[in-house]
């Protein structure tokens, strides 16, 4: 801010005020607000029972509770089962579409419109397309003598409608990303490689993948962080249920909040939410530091 | 060492033909350049030879197999980029390594291979080291080194040498020249640098517009041009084109007036408009009371140690000089010239070929 001379730093100022007071106001109060609260024992439907100071009883509740490990599993077994995919998918997508083919660049505009919807709206379309009776899935399905499913209100479908719902909507992602590390690689190594005989396989797996491995890692943290928050998805789904089954770390801390009305408890898995996501950015700045030629 | 024919080869792109028709034959163990401006062919027509670009017509053949329809992995040919194309997440020794795994050699068969170009090219100590981790000389010398290993019958350079810096050029063309002398693979080679060509040449073939306008050894092109485009192309500073008419027994130009050298004598008629050309070494400024061929005023002048370069008017024509420097005249100054009769070339004004190799 040097460059800003003494006379201008007043209007400066009152300028960045709006944004420091919108930032302040939608961000940093909540957080504190939330953190304040995650000590105190906060009952919104005992609005006038005064907020008790109650230590660390909230993070003990939820770190020895065993609802809280389950929600924890399931939201990272959710991640691995969509990462995995959309990592294959999206590169496996990306290497098809990078081809000088006719119709490449229109299917590769038109396969960016799942992530381009907002995720309620996927639950939705989703949730017709899961539909039991009236479902197109089941429909589809059942011309291969399959089915039909109950695909949301099983146990042991209820996740995977959620993660394909998710590889649906962000495969495109992984697949933009690697299409343009992809589209920068400088194409002779690829013709020596043809001259030298190497076999696609191996061109593969030794000259194209170690060079885009940084931005596949990038990627992927990305999605991490996101799958780690999934919300709106399973919100319209299958809130949660059949069950426990699709109870995911916000849904607990929604219900928490807004179903049981334990604020406090809430405020507090928010933070150990907040600290895990911390610790995978953390991973995520770490290993983009590192020097991509010396793994 | 395999030779190599193209017959009638074509290359086209949709409606547009890139190389017309061209035919070149390369000897076993030849070393061939093909030189010519940005834009002429030559690279595409070594991508041909690769099988990195298809034959649009004619047929390509590499020791005596015609190779059309042959994918590039089989024809025996190994290639260095004009950008190195190593692999950057690799070690040295493991880009050799990967230009060896077709083969599927045994373990220590890919290690004496390895070993053996290493020590050739001077890379010994450098193995393990990763491209970034290199200098430019060093990475052409990879690229050398991880066609070399495969050892191919065919070599082919793709203007190599264009991403070094002066002093490193001339370094690294020496140790080509040395390494085809070394190994006698033929070698088909891609620049637009003259002096590259006139070093490594066995036989230059300069291209221009998708044709081959002439073939020939480096003494040849430079001696006995086909046409105005080789002999303005090969040399530097560039030869001197004046128009002139045939009148008198003289080729008569604006303000110059040259006697006709005795080889073309027969070969030119009274009132033909005509070109000469003559190389700017083959200028020299007069003192004493000779015939002179023109008066022409220094315009500037350009001294390189040993040579000065005279930019001369003489008339509205603009000529080259190259003259030793302790006689370079004032800038401004008038000075007398005289043109070597024996150095001249006379080309046919409209279609620009030689009128020496004309008549044969």
């Amino acid at each position: 801010m040097a460059y800003i001379r003494k006379r201008n730093r007043k209007i400066f100022l009152i300028f960045m005020m709006p944004a420091v007071l919108v930032l302040f106001g939608t961000t940093i109060y909540p957080m504190l607000y939330a953190g304040y609260l995650s000590f105190r024992s906060y009952d919104l439907a005992k609005l006038f029972v005064p907020r008790v100071y109650v230590g660390w009883a909230n993070y003990r509740e939820i770190l020895s509770s065993s609802e809280f490990l389950h929600t924890l599993i399931v939201t990272f077994k959710l991640m691995a089962m969509t990462l995995s995919v959309q990592l294959v998918l999206g590169v496996g997508i990306a290497l098809l579409v990078t081809q000088r083919l006719p119709g490449m660049g229109v299917a590769r505009t038109l396969l960016l419109i799942p992530m381009m919807i907002s995720p309620v709206i996927v639950g939705l379309v989703w949730l017709f397309l899961y539909f039991p009776e009236l479902g197109y899935l089941n429909y589809f399905l059942s011309f291969l003598g399959l089915g039909p499913y109950a695909w949301i209100t099983s146990t042991d479908w209820a996740l995977w409608a959620i993660a394909i719902a998710d590889i649906w909507q962000w495969t495109p992602f992984v697949m933009m990303g690697t299409a343009a590390a992809l589209t920068n690689l400088s194409p002779e190594p690829f013709e020596a490689a043809k001259l030298d005989g190497n076999s696609p396989f191996d061109v593969f797996w030794r000259v194209t993948l170690p060079q885009i491995r940084p931005v596949l890692i990038s990627l992927m943290f990305l999605r991490a962080i996101d799958a780690f928050k999934i919300y709106d998805i399973i919100f319209v789904l299958t809130k949660g249920g059949p069950g426990d089954t699709t109870e995911v770390l916000s849904m607990f801390i929604y219900r928490q909040s807004f179903t049981f009305w334990r604020m406090g408890v809430g405020a507090a898995a928010s933070f150990v939410s907040l600290v895990i996501i911390v610790v995978l950015i953390t991973l995520f700045f770490k290993s983009l530091n590192r020097d991509p030629h010396q793994a | 060492m395999s030779s190599i024919e193209l017959k009638k080869v074509v290359k086209r792109y949709g409606a547009v033909d890139v190389v017309h028709g061209i035919d070149l034959e390369i000897a076993e163990g030849e070393f061939v350049v093909l030189l010519g401006p940005s834009g002429c062919g030559k690279t595409t027509t070594l991508r041909m030879i690769a099988g990195l670009e298809d034959v649009s017509d004619g047929e390509l053949s590499i020791g005596n197999q015609v190779v059309n329809a042959v994918a590039p992995k089989d024809r025996g040919v190994a290639m260095v980029f004009q950008n190195y194309a190593l692999y950057p997440h690799m070690t040295v020794r493991q880009n050799m390594e990967f230009a060896l795994r077709p083969l599927r050699l045994a373990r220590s068969e890919t290690d004496r291979r390895i070993n053996e170009t290493a020590v050739l090219l001077g890379l010994d100590e450098l193995l393990a080291r990763r491209p970034s981790q290199l200098s430019g000389g060093q990475r052409q010398r990879v690229a050398m080194a991880r066609a070399l290993v495969r050892t191919p019958d065919v070599f082919l350079f793709d203007e190599p040498l264009s991403n070094l810096d002066a002093k490193l050029r001339t370094q690294v063309r020496l140790e080509i020249g040395k390494l085809h002398k070394r190994l006698g693979t033929t070698i088909v080679y891609v620049t637009h640098d003259q002096v590259e060509a006139m070093t490594l040449a066995d036989k230059i073939v300069i291209m221009q517009d998708g044709h081959i306008e002439q073939t020939g050894s480096p003494q040849e092109v430079y001696t006995r041009p086909r046409n105005r485009f080789v002999a303005t192309f090969i040399g530097s500073p560039a030869m001197n084109i004046v128009p002139a008419t045939i009148s008198d027994g003289k080729l008569v130009g604006d303000h110059v007036s040259v006697e006709i050298p005795e080889r073309f004598k027969k070969r030119v008629q009274a009132g033909q408009k005509v070109e000469f050309g003559i190389r700017p070494t083959e200028i020299s400024l007069l003192d004493g009371a000779e015939q002179a061929t023109a008066t022409a005023r220094v315009e500037v002048t350009e001294y390189l140690g040993d040579e000065a370069l005279l930019d001369l008017r003489i008339g509205s024509q603009e000529l080259i000089a190259e003259v030793p420097a302790n006689q370079c005249p004032a800038e401004d100054a008038e000075v007398r010239l005289r043109f070597n009769p024996e150095a001249l070339h006379i080309f046919d004004a409209e279609t620009g070929m030689s009128l020496e190799n004309q008549a044969r």
